[in-house]
């Protein structure tokens, strides 16, 4: 299960409506608590996916930026528990590329619709054990 | 022994350690080494017998693709992080091969 506080869900939800009608991205920062992933802080980063036309349908976190989250993490004591982003008039399933491109079982993928503009609602998955597909998570929203 | 930081969700795979001291006099010996000591890592960091295309090493946080790659030595006191990039998107028509809906909650391919 994937635990968000309140406030912390709006800024995700407000992120991926000024990022529109781009990709917004960013780490959830938190702790792993008896499976659950718990948040307890955002690190938006930018999409860095190279051609810009194209980030209406796909994102990227460079390691650069994933480096500087995990270090931002530890500074704080914390974990990067999982990526937030949004898919722009588009349903928040977990699509192939989101699956191809799928890192490790553990982190949440909580992913933001956003119709013209506006935020709608958010999904969070995990990648199957054996990296065969994404399974849903409950979300509590705190 | 350098050290090797785990990040948070391959933890469970390496006996819920944060980091993890291993043997090694570069980094690709060092991370075949880890994989070694716990087998069901590697199939989240090796593909084919490399590094999968998303996993990134960085030696005292310098990205080793800028040094030796897996050829770049490690010392006593070195930490290793592994680095994932991380990319995705939206679902589109022309998405070169099928999923579906499995029990309403997952996607496999099929």
């Amino acid at each position: 299960m994937l635990k968000v506080p309140a406030q912390l869900q709006k800024k995700i939800e407000s992120h991926g409506a000024v990022s529109y009608p781009y990709e917004g991205c960013g780490l959830l920062l938190g702790q792993r608590n008896d499976g659950d992933n718990v948040v307890v802080g955002l690190y938006p980063v930018e999409n860095r996916w190279e051609v810009e036309a194209e980030r209406r349908v796909r994102f990227q976190i460079t390691p650069e930026d994933m480096l500087q989250a995990e270090l931002a993490a530890m500074r704080q004591d914390l974990d990067i528990v999982g990526i937030f982003h949004s898919h722009p008039d588009d349903r928040p399933i977990a699509s192939p590329r989101d699956l191809a491109w799928a890192t490790w079982p553990g982190y949440s993928y909580l992913i933001t619709e956003v119709r013209g503009g506006q935020p709608g609602a958010s999904r969070s998955w995990q990648l199957r054990p054996d990296r065969s597909g994404f399974l849903e998570e409950d979300i509590e929203i705190q | 022994m350098p050290t090797i930081r785990i990040p948070t969700p391959l933890r469970q795979y390496a006996g819920d350690q944060s980091a993890v001291s291993v043997e090694g006099h570069t980094a690709g010996d060092a991370l075949d080494r880890l994989a070694q000591s716990y087998p069901e890592l590697r199939q989240h960091l090796f593909e084919n017998g490399k590094l999968r295309s998303f996993v990134n090493i960085y030696l005292n946080e310098e990205d080793i693709r800028y040094l030796d790659g897996p050829e770049t030595e490690v010392k006593e006191d070195d930490t290793l992080m592994i680095i994932p990039s991380i990319a995705g998107g939206c679902l589109l028509e022309d998405d070169p091969w099928n999923v579906k809906r499995v029990n309403g909650a997952s996607i496999t391919r099929r």
